[in-house]
């Protein structure tokens, strides 16, 4: 009742005022756009009744003197400005927008902050730099974009995934980092759900303060947002899309049917057989890789809409994007349908909703790539004196060799596809207590739908291919003995499966923020949160496929007799994930800052005893620049970072803690196939998460407003590493079916140091330029591994060949191990003469180094064997460089990755296998060469794993360069866009290379078999054209 | 208070949440644990299974236990193909072998399973749970005699399964105690298992006794090996196979002559990624004809090729000459358009000649990849090696007479005059001719003494057993001292 009364009479004193004395001041609020604000409150300085703009932005106001008043403008999503009327009555004011994409703002993990309190090092990308790039996935567009993080390629086929490794390999097994989505995990294999169009930022939490993700953070955190829209603005439209051709970046040099033949034949003279090729006069040959390789096309397009009013923003898009491969065209595509909504609302004055939705459909189809029997393997090693078809309809067969098959009849005879269908999104309320206290909960689900097919038909490569699935070359069905003396058919095959995730999380967790007094500014976050995943699998097999054809690839039309050869087979899984977590910050007169996390998680990963860990981490920061005794003219911002903490890595299989009885134990009575059972893992019921201790000291700073560095020196320790080591055979884990146990075991340290640095021109310069460069240097290093064991074997060289990497205590992840060559023996007398002996040597062998000093290279054991590298790049760096001068501007990124070494794995050493064209300069007698050993199919230990065949993998690559023009404003309205953007761009131009093999960013999930090239699917040159229209 | 409430229901939300116990312990689903297993008779047979399962890892010992031998070379692609076998062929295995690692891991997951059977011996009583234990102590006995052969003094871990603590403080048992065990083993089972198998493959108490004595026979018992034998000869069951060229094919698979065989299928693809997964006997694709392209065989990756000193040990009106030894060349000589059959030559060997025995063959091949899918069965146990031991430890008892008449048995079924066993040798050199090919030799060399004799490179106290991989004595604890002279 009294406030009504003083209502009363605040609002008569205001009418008298109104009627009394004052002028009305009319005008227009309008954005950068030229467009009206609505709903802006427009307020006299020092008086208390604003009014509010209409839907075009015109607003009269009372003001009692214009010549000193000063309007006060607020508006959501605008900055807040004050305009003095200098006597005008009649004003067009332009408000400026607060971007979302404020760069200042860093998300932190169920938070946010500004770069200014950060105590932790976090990097963080803006989703344009993202989309600029016009890849396929998100882990292909970071690259090079921040320092210590790492990625290279598994494989450039459409769809192909990236190895993400933020600071070093830390682990023995799952070395990817914790990728969330708007709140949602991700794995490595779920990115290609992802559109880099939709992306608004991402931020990654390098060191010990992504620990608030406690046991799923050791590897760092990378948390993507996705766009969302603005308040109170119009809809605004926006077309993104591009159209481009893709080839191979490179070919290999391989020899020509003539040089082919030539030196075939020595080769067979040398191990004493008949030269195969009486006459060598064979020409070129066929180009086996011109046949292999075509062009592709590559597209995609967005569209996407964004806006809000007042309570409300939505930002909604569409994307459509489809990829052929350089290699196999639609046998190796790559498509994808997205569709996303973000949508928030006020509910009411405290209770806010953020609503998003992502919905995706891809379809990948595959070839065998990457290993021994794929494509590229095939075609580099087939012959180039055979042609492609040996007849009209019939493809040659290479019949000399039983595993290298014709490459094209390969790609055509290939049918194997998936696709995912994907529902991920996140409904959060935010409860506003008051300005220093809110309360979210949030619910996360992601749903994926993953089916595959693979239709394998009747084939024919050849007599004895091990490819044939065909008893002929007629293509008829072989016949299976399924009892005495029943034979049926067992016709083309199709496999089907269907699998689905469903991840759900719930979070819950209050922010408090409070400045008390002026000095003491304190921030909480507390919090818990509840996850559970469930995946489902049922797939089958069937025979007798009708007519042997595609057009009949699916179960429901198998034919198999009696179904006696049909199979099916499912799995299912359940796992948890309980946390609570707290985080406390404080800061004093915003000059140091400090801040403490605590998580406790509870996993089913673990069993029992050691279900629950807890993760500390403390950090702070000094903020020397605002010091009084810091009087620097050039250095604008310092600022000094220092942070420690635990987190951990639970990435093991599911139940590992216990044995269960999926091993496999098969054997046959009767002539039939009879199941029983047999355990598969051991159990290890003490089982719990490795743990990493990270230090990290970085310093940021800014020197004359235009350049910003930044730079971290870290020490990352990783504890009780999850291992599946080698353990003794008594154990009796090594059947069919059977594993080692899953043990903690082992330590990892990487040490290293990132640079980064940033160049933004004064926005007043014609030429606009922003230049960024980053660097990381990180020293990766085993310090234990499991006792007992010397070393864990990696992938092997050759077919059946020696182990050529290893985990040892002493030397990076994955190094290369095998023999030291120096030069080639060139004549016996040399090869009796020497100190060492080197047995079955000949003149045009290599010459091995004798480690041990034993005076004998030993070929039975390791103790010749060396260090001959490693996939580890000693460092790597990114450029990027962004030119705008008037309606032009030029664009681009460089990646360089320096140190590291490849395992050449992509020849067969088979008699007939075709070779690259260094052999032309083998031994061929005294003084020849002393590089490359003479050639034989006699028994030779120039074959042996040695470093003869590491190369030097260092590499600088062109990345991406974009030219655009921007149509001028003017121009542009008179079309009715806002903007028009067109520009020409190219990926993967220009690499600087001294390795032989079609890519050298090659990376593997395995850190074992990283550098190993087998002949790897690269990554593809394109050149595309593109335009961004806005209206 | 609707905030207070609110608070206070999110802090409960805070600490409750992480001790949720129930929430964390999830079963995985649908699947059996170890642990609580063996409830039912059907549990039972089906650890079963598993622990028979191992036994179609005996390829390995088909090739090592010829490749060692003066009976064969490696062969393969190149040097580097199963390297392990190379260097055993050229007597310079040391403790870095792939094969012999594997002959360690695999035997030792066959005893795994029969322990994890015999550790459950009491859970329940049913009818045919004796049978089922006297098979798993069967399957434990041949498992503990491979590793017995391969490498002397062996860990032994009886009625058990340990872990990897456990695994570090066990040491080797002598040699004499892990026979103590077989023995012991095998006349529990002989006592037990039916006579005739009721389903094939299944082991009977025939090939419970036949081993025995074979373990008696390595030890040099031959008192109590020969009653053993004369039990099995006099039991009348078995008898020799007519036409030995046919023997080790599919179709003359569980004749008179079989008392035990390891038992393959061609109903299962396979991959060279697990070759212990297959259910196809990997060795008859590997020794196959390289990149073959002709009638009768099939190709393969020319491995365990015989010598020409094999080839040349037979008489040539020897019918056995030709069904062990195939001479390429000559065979493709005598087809009818030679000119068009093709082979390769791999660069880990050449000797122009092919183990007839257990080669790819047409009408023998299973499914992709039908290198490794052959279902041909690996001969154990026969009669005519039985025939032979008896007639071994017989003539080492001193009685030549017995041993002739053992001995003409199998010159008769081979087609070839009889001859008078004077001399040990005889027995010996019989033993080459009917069992070659078979992975008997370097074992029957060792055990007689006449390695070193025999094979080039061959150092008395040294290669009599393998070395113990280097890796398996680190993992052990580094308890385990090798093998002398590796």
């Amino acid at each position: 009742m009294i406030r009504k009364l003083v209502m009363a009479l605040l609002c008569s004193i205001g009418v008298t005022q109104v009627y009394g004395q004052a002028k009305t001041v009319s005008g227009t609020i309008l954005n950068e756009r030229s467009e009206g604000i609505p709903y802006v409150k427009v307020l006299v300085k020092n008086t208390s009744k604003p009014v509010l703009s209409d839907a075009k932005g015109l607003f009269q106001i009372p003001v009692n003197n214009p010549d000193s008043a000063i309007l006060v403008l607020t508006a959501m999503g605008y900055e807040k400005l004050e305009y003095p009327l200098a006597g005008k009555t009649n004003v067009t004011i332009l408000l400026t927008s607060i971007t979302q994409d404020t760069k200042d703002i860093v998300v932190i993990g169920y938070g946010s902050a500004k770069t200014k309190e950060l105590t932790g090092a976090t990097s963080k990308v803006k989703g344009e730099d993202i989309e600029k790039m016009n890849m396929t996935r998100m882990d292909q567009a970071l690259q090079g974009q921040v320092s210590g993080v790492t990625i290279s390629s598994n494989s450039g086929s459409p769809g192909g995934s990236s190895n993400i490794r933020i600071r070093g390999l830390s682990t023995f097994g799952d070395n990817d980092p914790l990728i969330l989505v708007d709140g949602v995990v991700y794995d490595s294999e779920g990115l290609n759900a992802l559109n880099p169009a939709d992306i608004k930022s991402i931020n990654v939490l390098k060191d010990a303060t992504a620990g608030i993700y406690g046991v799923r953070a050791a590897n760092g955190v990378i948390i993507v947002e996705t766009k969302n829209g603005s308040v109170n603005r119009k809809p605004s439209i926006e077309y993104n899309g591009y159209y481009g051709m893709q080839q191979t970046a490179r070919r290999l040099d391989l020899l020509t049917a003539e040089e082919y033949a030539v030196i075939k034949n020595e080769a067979f003279a040398f191990g004493g057989q008949a030269m195969p090729f009486g006459n060598t006069n064979l020409g070129t040959g066929t180009n086996w890789q011109d046949s292999v390789f075509s062009n592709a096309p590559v597209q995609s397009h967005n569209l996407s809409l964004n806006g809000g009013t007042l309570n409300t923003r939505y930002s909604i898009g569409l994307g459509y994007f489809n990829q052929d491969g350089i290699v196999g065209g639609d046998k190796a595509n790559f498509g994808r349908y997205n569709a996303r909504m973000n949508f928030s609302t006020d509910m009411s004055d405290k209770l806010k909703l953020n609503s998003v939705l992502l919905f995706s459909s891809d379809m990948r189809s595959t070839l065998p790539e990457n290993g021994i029997g794929s494509v590229l393997y095939n075609t580099i090693n087939a012959f180039p004196n055979e042609p492609v078809y040996s007849g009209p309809n019939t493809f040659s067969y290479m019949e000399e060799v039983s595993d290298i098959i014709n490459p094209i009849a390969q790609i055509q005879n290939q049918y194997n596809w998936s696709t995912a269908n994907k529902f991920v999104g996140k409904e959060e309320f935010i409860y506003e207590f008051n300005e220093n206290l809110s309360l979210t909960n949030r619910f996360n689900y992601n749903y994926a739908n993953v089916e595959a097919k693979v239709f394998s038909p009747l084939v024919w490569y050849g007599d004895g291919k091990y490819a044939n699935t065909a008893a002929n070359a007629e293509l008829e069905s072989p016949q299976v003995e399924i009892a005495d003396s029943v034979f049926i058919d067992r016709g083309a095959a199709v496999y089907e499966e269907r699998s689905t995730f469903l991840d759900l999380t719930y979070e819950a967790f209050l922010n408090y923020d409070k400045t008390f007094g002026e000095n003491h500014k304190v921030k909480g976050t507390l919090g818990a949160s509840v996850f559970k995943r469930d995946g489902s699998s049922l797939s089958g097999v069937a025979y007798g496929i009708p007519n042997n054809s595609i057009a009949y690839a699916d179960i429901s039309a198998n034919t198999a007799q009696g179904g006696f050869l049909n199979n099916t087979n499912s799995w299912e899984f359940t796992e948890r994930l309980v946390s609570g977590f707290f985080r406390g910050e404080y800061a004093f007169k915003e000059k140091y800052m400090v801040s403490g996390i605590l998580r406790r998680d509870g996993s089913s990963k673990f069993g029992p005893n050691s279900r629950y860990g807890i993760f500390p981490t403390i950090s702070g920061a000094w903020l020397i620049s605002d010091e009084d005794f810091f009087k620097s003219k050039s250095i604008d911002y310092l600022k000094l970072r220092m942070s420690y903490g635990v987190s951990g890595n639970d990435q093991i299989p599911n139940f590992a803690y216990r044995a269960l009885l999926n091993g496999e134990g098969v054997y046959v009575f009767n002539d039939l196939i009879t199941q029983g059972i047999a355990i598969g893992r051991p159990a290890n019921p003490d089982l719990k998460w490795e743990t990493t201790r990270q230090f990290n000291v970085g310093i940021d700073l800014t020197w004359l407003k235009v350049l910003n560095f930044s730079t971290n020196y870290f020490v990352k320790n990783t504890f009780d590493l999850l291992f599946q080591p080698d353990v003794s055979a008594i154990i009796g884990s090594y059947g069919p079916g059977g594993y080692p146990p899953i043990i903690n075991a082992g330590d990892v340290s990487n040490k290293g140091w990132e640079f980064e640095v940033a160049y933004k021109s004064d926005v007043k310069n014609l030429l606009q330029t922003n230049l960024s460069f980053n660097f990381t240097s990180i020293n990766n290093q085993v310090v234990s591994v499991p006792t007992g064991v010397e070393y864990i074997p990696g992938a092997s060289f050759s077919v059946g060949g020696d182990v050529a990497t290893r985990f040892q205590a002493g030397y990076e992840i994955g190094y290369f191990f095998g023999y030291q060559t120096a030069g080639i023996f060139q004549t016996q007398e040399e090869i009796d003469n020497a100190t060492v002996v080197q047995e079955g040597a000949q003149p045009g062998d290599l010459i091995f180094v004798d480690q041990n000093g034993d005076g004998k290279i030993n070929f039975s054991d390791d103790s010749d064997k060396t260090y001959l590298g490693s996939a580890i790049p000693d460092f790597t760096m990114g450029f990027a460089f962004n030119f705008k001068i008037k309606s032009f501007d030029l664009s681009g990124n460089v990646y360089s990755a320096i140190g590291q070494e490849i395992i050449r794995n992509y020849e067969r050493q088979q008699p007939y296998a075709n070779q690259l064209a260094y052999v032309i300069d083998r031994w061929t007698g005294p003084g020849s060469t002393n590089e490359h050993p003479r050639l034989t199919t006699g028994a030779t230990n120039n074959n042996l794993f040695s470093d003869y065949y590491v190369e030097d993998g260092s590499f600088v690559r062109l990345r991406n360069v974009q030219f655009g023009y921007t149509l001028p404003k003017n121009a542009a309205k008179k079309i009715h866009v806002e903007t028009l953007r067109v520009y020409v761009a190219a990926n993967n131009i220009l690499t600087l290379t001294r390795y032989m093999g079609f890519d050298p960013d090659l990376g593997s999930s395995n850190v074992l078999s990283a550098g190993v090239d087998y002949g790897m699917y690269p990554q593809a040159r394109s050149i595309m054209s593109g335009i961004q229209i806005k209206f | 208070m609707k905030k207070l409430i609110f608070t206070l229901a999110i802090l409960a939300t805070i600490i409750m949440l992480p001790s949720c116990e129930k929430f964390l312990s999830v079963d995985p689903p649908y699947a059996q644990d170890a642990e609580n297993f063996f409830q039912t008779p059907e549990d039972y047979e089906r650890a079963l299974v598993g622990a028979y399962d191992l036994l179609q890892s005996s390829f390995l010992t088909l090739w090592i236990g010829e490749i060692a031998s003066d009976n064969a070379i490696a062969g393969g692609e190149s040097v580097n193909d199963s390297k392990g076998l190379h260097d055993i062929d050229n007597m310079t295995h040391g403790g870095v072998n792939v094969e012999l690692r594997n002959v360690l891991r695999w035997n030792y997951t066959g005893i795994t399973r029969a322990n994890y059977i015999l550790e459950h011996k009491d859970n329940i009583d049913f009818p045919r749970k004796a049978h089922i234990l006297a098979e798993a102590k069967f399957l434990r006995a041949y498992y503990y005699f491979e590793l017995v052969k391969f490498f002397g003094d062996v860990p032994l871990i009886i009625d058990k399964r340990i872990g990897i603590e456990e695994a570090r403080t066990i040491p080797r048992s002598p040699k004499a105690e892990v026979y103590a065990q077989i023995e012991a083993d095998l006349i529990a089972a002989a006592a037990v298992l039916n006579p005739v198998a009721a389903q094939k493959g299944r082991a009977t108490r025939g090939a419970a006794k036949a081993l025995l004595g074979k373990v008696y026979l390595y030890q040099n018992k031959f008192t109590e090996a020969a009653a053993i034998f004369d039990e099995i000869i006099d039991s009348g069951q078995y008898s020799l196979y007519p036409d030995y060229s046919q023997l080790f094919s599919v179709a003359a698979e569980n004749n008179p002559e079989t008392i035990f065989d390891v038992e393959y299928t061609g109903a299962e693809g396979g991959s060279y990624g697990c070759l212990i997964c297959l259910e196809g006997n990997a060795a008859v694709g590997f020794q196959g004809i390289r990149q073959y392209n002709g009638p009768v065989y099939g190709d393969g990756n020319s491995y365990n090729l015989p010598t020409p000193e094999l080839y040349a040990a037979f008489s040539p009106i020897d019918p056995r000459r030709a069904a062990t030894v195939l001479d390429i060349e000559a065979f493709i000589a005598a087809q009818p358009n030679p000119v068009q059959i093709t082979y390769a030559i791999g660069a880990g060997g050449h000797t122009g000649y092919y183990n007839n025995k257990y080669i790819k063959k047409q009408g023998e091949i299973g499914l992709p990849d039908n290198d490794l899918t052959s279902p041909v069965n690996y001969r154990v146990l026969r009669y005519a090696d039985v025939l032979l031991m008896a007639a071994e430890a017989h003539y080492q008892l001193g009685n030549p007479s017995r041993a002739t008449a053992l001995v003409n048995q199998i010159r008769q079924r081979a087609g070839i005059p009889g001859a008078s066993v004077n001399n040990i040798e005889k027995v010996y050199n019989e033993r080459r001719l009917e069992l070659s090919g078979e992975g008997l030799r370097f074992f029957d060399l060792v055990r007689t003494g006449q390695a070193a004799q025999y094979i080039p490179g061959f150092v008395v106290g040294k290669h009599e057993v393998f070395p113990i991989p280097q890796v398996e004595i680190d993992l052990a604890g580094g308890n385990w001292s090798q093998n002398p002279g590796y």
